[in-house]
Parts: structure tokens; sequence; C-alpha cells
């Protein structure tokens, strides 16, 4: 890479400056920010002799450069729009292009806020680990993951894309190791690496088949290509979907998922199942971008990807009893979501309903960021019960909102987020997606032969998923933070997270009300990048965004149900009537109640569970004395791992070949060597001299 | 269906006002008729059908009892119940025109703010560590989850025969000018409105309101620990949505965008009461379900409601 003295922002940016010098500045910004956060982690992994000032200064290094990416971001969502940066010198696979749109920048958006608030997270919590190992090396690769990330969607060529994306993989893999010396965290590592190898080799082929005799690998060839791709681009949709969905986690490439984002330290966690797998969502929509208009059965099928990941996903999440596994199968079910409205954007695209198409993309672009943003809050707050406890099995917490009023809060926000109740951000983001689906006189013109109609079916299953994420995150919340601890070992010690845990917690929560609260401020936005994704850039005015959005009587409605409820919490003591009495909890009239026999998380989830055990995954162990059930991933245990055994098996049947004698070896080229002759023999009649092709 | 008269433009919160009013004063009153009605099919003479509002009155006047093991969210609840069931009714269009809050997509406003409802009132339930309420915690979570489904299907149904994605399209002018063509649909709709009713405001088949049993309760058994203003808050809030969804039959089978205020709110507090009437029927000829056969009887509401759609999907 000696081509970085040759970077010639010069070419475009000169000529852009004509027109405006401000333009160029969010790639500026980015840069910054991508060398800033790069520096932060090389200074702490150089200080880690001097831990304390390592961490000031890469505290204050990641929020700089996580500060300077946002107001990139922001300031291209904002409206504006910079020129793209050229390497010119001889770069494998055609001239390395960077640039931003408002495609890249709701994810780099999401990348800065998500990943910073995970990196100042990480101080504190390593640094309070119980066994302790050297933070720096986990800072530096946080800070390396991050840097990558934002790279991957400002990437305008294959090649950088690639690296980038493999950067990010990797550095990723480090850290889902960290504490390699327990056998089932280095065992999801595997996985993880075995998936996302796969993945990346889909890319490979995806790019290589797109860009055919073409020697530039940028993308604005890749897009003037994509007219003269066979099939209208069938191999490198479905190849997008396998490399992009593996990292994505779509049900059925999801297996990885749930281990990895357990087995890993919980500020990981948060920066993987809220940022890492998005990009996956990234590839996806860009791939939309760059080919133009899908045929109609991959928006059919992404629809129904969405459909089978936000059920299954929340059904497996349901049954968990680990609480960052629980979480991370949650990740399964908001990609769901969000493919959900990729596809009834792709449709939109395909039957010629730009409504649909804007509102699709635009919903599945907003509820990226926020679940970036509710995802990782709820992996803090699992990270902070985990450390106070020591334990992630649901069975044995409880009561821990009176111990930890500011974890159980800050909790309680990410839960109501992420089931998408009004007035909060997730709502916001899963009401443009219902949008897309739902009929109405602007999206679908009432033609009845119309198949894009037929995205009206995916209504129920997003309510589905809705209510049935909000059963599992009463059962977490109820069973986590309310009633009486299960376990009086784990919880003896369980203390309120420090201010270095608490704070990126709140920002998170503050940021997801915000945008719950002003819908007005994400909705123009996200309708942009539902436009561009759309390619309806130049005709976005025509479509009329402000009844399209609805900002306005959404704003009002979020404020004044917010202002309501805190009007009526506040009047709530008026109604008192002479002091207050203490009651315990009614027990039925038994006298000697014990916590154990509260409601546990596996029975409050038995209902939901035994209606819809076929695809559930629960296994139930019953001896005489004991009754337990047991929740495994039915793709895994059921698809996957079978299968590898069946090759192992099949492998297994070449073993006596192997003797490790010499003799045996010789024979066996003896008699290939003769099966050779007869085989030219019996070929050629022995006339013809065959065997002329040995040099 | 009566010809539609365009809505009459001067004042129109006013009588929107006027009928959210007649709904909250009447709702106490819905849950009375249906004991009435259950007492007199089965030759009772049952409770005076006011007698929850001497209720509220009694329990508003008691002091507040406070479980020492519980958290905020304890009080958090009812307050919550109270104020997402009225904000879900600011969207309805409750006097056949016009509502007081509307915008597109507002359908899923509505459902996400009895979705709110339910989350606090299911916490403040578990919050109190009671094996009881986690029980009846954990039901209300399953049983909405396949009513759900069922109301986002119904008003889909209704956006779909109207080409209106707000509330007050879809249950004012343009519904009614959908009727004629769309009938069976709209029945079928109605229908399932009607069961998901009876689901989701704790009445037979699927609960059972008399019940002093804890372990057969749903509804009731959340809110065991709550008393004084609290519990009245939460019986409130219970007779405020069966209200809500009663208005949401009402709407569906009486559009009266066509009537003048006063006719179009006296016909609304007249299906209220024959919405109620209905409930009693249904409990007094009908047996309580086993808790395994809700699911099937809520699948089957979403299943006429999905038959709705694919008929104006033709």
């Amino acid at each position: 890479m000696s081509t970085l003295g040759a970077v010639s922002a010069v070419g475009t940016a000169s000529t852009a400056s004509t027109a405006s010098t401000v333009n160029a500045a969010p790639l500026q910004l980015l840069a910054a920010g991508v060398l800033l956060v790069l520096v932060a982690g090389v200074a702490r992994a150089a200080l880690s002799r001097r831990p304390a000032a390592g961490d000031a200064l890469y505290r204050a290094g990641f929020a700089a450069g996580g500060l300077a990416a946002a107001l990139a971001a922001l300031a291209v969502l904002a409206g504006a729009s910079p020129p793209e940066v050229r390497i010119t010198a001889t770069t494998p696979g055609g001239p390395w292009v960077f640039g931003l749109d408002a495609l890249s920048a709701v994810f780099l958006l999401a990348v800065a806020v998500a990943g910073t608030a995970s990196a100042l997270y990480g101080v504190t919590y390593l640094r309070r680990e119980p066994h302790p190992r050297p933070a720096g090396v986990a800072h530096l690769l946080m800070a390396v993951l991050v840097a990558a990330m934002m790279l991957v969607v400002a990437a305008r060529a294959a090649v950088p894309f690639l690296i980038a994306w493999e950067v990010m993989a990797l550095s990723a893999y480090f850290l889902v190791v960290f504490e390699h010396d327990r056998p089932e965290v280095r065992r999801a590592g595997l996985l993880y690496l075995a998936v996302t190898h796969a993945g990346t080799l889909a890319l490979f082929v995806l790019f290589a088949a797109w860009a055919g005799e073409g020697r530039d690998l940028g993308f604005a060839a890749l897009a003037a290509r994509a007219a003269s791709l066979p099939a209208g681009g069938a191999l490198v949709l479905a190849l997008a979907l396998l490399g992009f969905g593996a990292k994505a986690g779509v049900v059925p490439l999801h297996v990885w998922l749930p281990e990895a984002h357990a087995a890993a330290p919980s500020h990981v966690s948060a920066v993987m199942s809220g940022v890492v797998i998005k990009m996956g969502i990234y590839g996806l929509l860009r791939v939309v971008v760059l080919l133009g208009a899908p045929p109609a059965w991959w928006g059919w099928l992404v629809a129904a990807l969405g459909a089978a990941s936000g059920v299954l996903g929340v059904l497996w999440a349901l049954a968990q009893h680990d609480l960052k596994r629980l979480l991370a199968f949650h990740s399964v079910e908001n990609i769901g979501i969000i493919l959900l409205g990729i596809g009834a954007g792709s449709l939109g695209i395909t039957y010629g309903h730009p409504a649909m198409a804007v509102l699709g993309f635009g919903g599945a672009a907003l509820h990226t960021l926020n679940h970036a943003l509710f995802k990782s809050l709820l992996f803090f707050g699992a990270g902070a019960v985990v450390q106070a406890t020591g334990t992630r099995d649901l069975e044995r917490l409880g009561g821990l909102a009176r111990r930890m009023p500011g974890t159980a809060a800050a909790f309680l926000a990410g839960a109501a987020a992420i089931v998408g109740l009004p007035p909060l951000n997730g709502f916001v983001g899963e009401w443009l997606v219902y949008r897309s689906l739902l009929p109405g006189a602007a999206t679908v013109a009432g033609a009845a032969g119309d198949a894009s109609r037929l995205a009206i079916l995916a209504v129920p299953a997003l309510a589905l998923i809705g209510a049935l994420a909000l059963a599992c995150f009463v059962k977490v919340i109820g069973i986590v933070f309310l009633g009486h601890g299960r376990d009086d070992t784990a919880l003896a010690g369980a203390r309120e997270a420090p201010p270095g845990m608490l704070g990126p917690a709140f920002a998170l929560a503050a940021a997801c009300a915000l945008i719950g609260l002003l819908p007005a401020l994400v909705l123009a936005p996200a309708l942009r990048v539902g436009a561009l994704v759309a390619h309806r850039g130049a005709g976005v005015a025509a479509l009329d965004l402000g009844g399209l959005s609805a900002a306005g009587p959404m704003t009002v409605f979020a404020l004044a149900l917010a202002a309501a409820l805190a009007l009526a919490w506040l009047a709530r003591p008026l109604l008192a009537r002479g002091p207050r009495a203490a009651a315990p909890t009614w027990g039925c009239g038994y006298p000697a109640p014990t916590p154990r026999m509260q409601y546990t998380a596996s029975s409050f989830a038995a209902p939901l569970l035994l209606e819809l055990r076929p695809l559930a995954g629960v296994h139930e162990r019953r001896t005489a004395g004991a009754f337990a059930t047991h929740a495994v991933d039915p793709v895994l245990a059921g698809l996957v791992l079978p299968a590898w055994r069946g090759l192992r098996a099949a492998a297994d049947r070449l073993r006596p070949l192997q003797r490790g004698r010499l003799a045996l070896y010789v024979l066996y080229i003896v008699a290939a060597l003769l099966a050779l002759l007869l085989y030219l023999l019996a070929a050629g009649g022995g006339a013809t001299p065959t065997g002329g092709a040995a040099p | 269906m009566s010809p539609l008269s365009p809505p009459s433009p001067a004042l129109p919160a006013l009588p929107a006002l006027a009928a959210l009013a007649v709904l909250l004063l009447m709702a106490p009153a819905l849950p009375g008729i249906a004991v009435k009605t259950k007492a007199l099919l089965t030759g009772r003479r049952g409770a005076p059908v006011m007698q929850l509002y001497h209720d509220l009155w009694k329990l508003l006047r008691k002091r507040t009892l406070l479980n020492p093991a519980t958290t905020w969210l304890f009080r958090a609840g009812p307050v919550a119940v109270i104020v997402s069931t009225v904000a879900a009714a600011l969207l309805l269009p409750l006097d056949g025109r016009a509502a007081i809050l509307s915008f597109a997509g507002d359908l899923v406003a509505f459902a996400g703010l009895l979705a709110l409802g339910r989350f606090a009132l299911v916490l403040a339930g578990l919050d109190t560590g009671s094996s009881f309420e986690g029980m009846g915690a954990s039901r209300e979570v399953t049983f909405a989850a396949f009513a759900e489904p069922g109301l986002l299907l119904c008003l889909a149904a209704l956006a779909l025969a109207t080409g209106d994605l707000t509330l007050r399209g879809m249950l004012g002018a343009p519904l009614a000018a959908a009727w004629p063509r769309a009938a069976a649909p709209l029945a079928l709709v109605g229908i399932s409105l009607f069961v998901l009713l009876l689901a989701e405001c704790s009445r037979g088949p699927v609960d059972d309101p008399a019940t002093h049993l804890e372990l057969t309760m749903i509804h009731e058994v959340i809110v065991l620990d709550h008393g004084g203003p609290d519990f009245a808050l939460v019986l409130l809030g219970g007779a405020l949505k069966l209200a809500l969804f009663g208005a949401l039959v009402v709407g569906v089978f009486a559009p009266r965008a066509g009537l003048g205020a006063a006719a179009a709110i006296a016909v609304l507090a007249a299906g209220l009461a024959a919405v109620a009437v209905g409930v009693g029927v249904v409990e007094s000829v009908m047996a309580r379900l086993r808790l395994s056969r809700v699911p099937q009887l809520l699948v089957g509401a979403s299943a006429l409601a999905l038959f709705g759609i694919l008929l104006l999907l033709r």
C-alpha cells in the first residue's frame, strides 16, 4: 500500500470545490475519524504498562473519532453530497474509490454512535472483569473493527471493500475469542470464523461474476455492467443473499450469531449485534443500488426470509434462559424486520410503486439505525448484570431493579424501544415498515391484478413478531429485574454499575428517546435514503415526502403521548388518600413463601412455546426427581451439525486406507499405475500412443 | 347505506370531543350491561348496571396499599394503562367523521398504544414477585401474541377496503362508501374484531370475569396486589379498553359518516350498549374454553380477517 501518498482527492475534489468547498468536508471528517480511532487504539496498546493514561487517551481519541465520523454522516444525511476520492496509483482491481452518500451515511452514523459507545463502555467493563486479561490488545482490536466498518461503508470499489470487510471479520473474530481459555468460546469463535469466511467466499465469487471480463472493479464500473448481467443479475443477487445474509444472520445462516454474541465480552456483543451484522444489510442495499431493479422473485424471497427470520428469531429468543443468547436471537428477529422492509422496497421497484419502495427501504434503514442504538444499549445492561452477578442464567437472577436501579431503567428503555412501543424509536422504524406493506391510496393504486398487493400478507407476521418480542422482554425484565432474587449467592454482591458503564447506556437511551419523540428529525433523511436505494434520487420531490412521512402529526402524537404519561405520573399522588400502608404480596393464604416459588423464565415462556412447539426447539428432560428444559437452535442442531457429522462419517470410511506403512503406500501407487495402464490399453487399444501428454 | 354528506367543516373537533366524552363516561357501564344481560338470561336479577361506578368511587376514596417488594414500575402500570387507552381512543373517529389526532398509518400507533398498556400492566404484575401474577402475565402475553396479528389483519383489511391508511378514514366516510361493494369481507372483519374484543377485554369464553379462583384467572390475577386508587385505575382501564374495542366493532358495522353529529353520537352509545349485550349473550351461552383452546379461537378470528383480505384482493 505504497499508494497512500498518491491519493488524489484533488482529482475530483478540486473540480467540485468550484461548486462549494464545504462539500468535501464530510470525507475529510471521516478520514479524521478513522485515523483518530486507529490512533486511539494503537496508543492504548502501546501504553499497556500505564493503563490509566492509556484509557484516558483511548477514551478521548475514540470519542473524537466517533464524533467526527458522526458529524460526517449527519452532514450527508442533511443533504451534503461530497465528491468521491480516488486513489489512482496502480491498485489492484482498478482505482480505489471512497465516497459517502445517504445510504453510507446512515450506516456510518450507526457505526459511529454505537461503536463509540461500546468502546467507551468497554474501557470500564474490561477493567472490572473478575479475571483481568491484557485489555490493550482488545481495545486495539475494537478500534480496528470500528475503523474497518467506517471504511466498509465508504468503499466504492470491490477490492478496498473486501479488504475492509475481511479486516472487520477478523478483528471481530479475535474479539469474540478474547476469553479463549474457555472451550465454549473457542468453539463459538471457530463457528463464526467458518461462517464468515464462507460468506466472504460468496462475495469473492459475486464480484468476480459481476465484473466478468472487466478489469475495473470500481462500483461505478460494476453498475455500468449491471444491465448486461445474465438473467437480470440472478447469480449476483443470490450470492449477495448468501454472503451478506451470512453476515447479517438471516435464518438459516444465523447459526454462528447466538454462539458468538454470547461468548464475546459484553461490549463486543454490543458492537457485533448492534453494527457488525448491519454491514450485511448495507451490502444488500448497496447491491440493489448498483444493480438497479431486482427481479420479482428476489423481493418475495427477501420478504419471506425476513418473515422467517423475524418469527423464528424471536421464538428462539423466548426459549432461551441465557441472557446474552436471548439478546443475540433478538438480533436475528430484528434483521428479519429489516429484511421485510427491504423486500417490500424491492417489490415496490419491481412493480412500479415508488412510494412502497421508498417506504420499505427507508424503514429498513431507519430500523437498522434504531436497532444499533437499542441493541447495544441492551447488551450494556446485560453486561452490567453479568458482571454484577457472575451469571447469565435468568433462572438465578431476580429483583435487580432495587440493587441496580440505573441499569434497570436503561434496560427498560431499551426493551420498550426494541418492542416497538410508542413513543420510542423502535415504533417509528416499524411504523415505516408497516406502511410499506400496507395498501393505501399513495402506495397501491388499487389495480386488482397487481401482485405487490400481496405484500399485505406480511403484516400479520410483523404483528406476531412484535407481540412475541413484547412477551420476551416482559419475561427478561420481570425475571431479571423484578420480583425477588432467586439465588442468593449470585445476587449477594450485586452492585450498581459505575458511571463509565451507565453513561454510554444512558446516552444510547437518550438517542432512542430523541428519535422516538421527534420523528420529524429522522423521517425525511430516512426517506431520502429509501429514495436513493429505490433509484428515485431526482423524482423524490414528486413523491410528496411530507404526506408520505406524516412527520408533523407523528411528532405531535409522540410528544403528546410522552407529555400525557409524564403528567399522569406526576398527578398520581393527587389520588392518594391518607398515609400509605404496607402490605405483603398476596400469597393465597400460604404462610411461608420463598423466592423459589416465583414464576421462572421457563414457566413464563412455556405456554407460548407449547403452542408453537414444532418450531421452538425446546427439549425436555424428565427424570424421577427432576424436570429440565433445554433450548437448542433447531437449525444448528437439526441441520448443520448432522450434515457436518455425515461428512465426517463419510470421510471416516476412507480412514482404513491410511495405515502408516510404506509398503502399503507403494502398493497403492503400483495399483494406481496398473489401473491407468489398463485404462489406456482398453481405451486406446494400444495402437495410438495416448501417453503423449507426459512431458 | 345512506348517501354521504360532506363532513361539516365548522368545528370538526367539537363533535369528536363530545363523542370522546360519551365514550369515556359510558365505559364503566359496559361491563355492567354485560353482567346484567348474563344475569337476566340465566334467570337472576344480577348486579346493578352502574355497579362499576360505585366500585370506582369506593376505591378512589381508599388508602393506597404499597407492597414493599415493588419498585416504581408497580405504580406506573395503572397510569400507563389509562393514558395509553385514552390516547388510542383519540385516534378513532368516534363521531363517525373526525378523529382528534390522525395521521397516515395511525392504525399501527393504535396497536402500539394497546401494547404499551399491556407492557406496563404486565410488568407491574411481575414486580410483586408473586407466582400468581407471573402466571397471569404469562397468559396475558401468550394470548396477546395470537390476538395482535388478528387485530392488524382486521385493520389492514379495512385499509384495503377503503384505500385509506388513517383510522379516521378506515372507520369514516370511505368505509361507508366501501360497504356496498365489499359487504362480505367487511362483515368478516367485524366478526373477527368482536372475537378479539372478547379475548383482549378478558371476557368469556376466553376469560371468566366472575371467577374467584386465582389459578383460573388471566387478567385479574395480574393485578391482585393493586389496591385503592391504583386498582380503580386498572378497573377503569379495563372498561375503557372494552369501550375502545366496542367502538371499533360499532365503527365497522355502523359507519356514521352520513348522520348528524348528535345522531352519530347516539348511534355510538346505542352500538356500545349493543356490543355489551352481545358480550353478555356470548358469556351466557358458551362455557369457558380450555386455556389451550384459546389460541385456536384467536387464530380462527385472524383467519376470518385473512379471508376478508383475500376476498378484497381478488
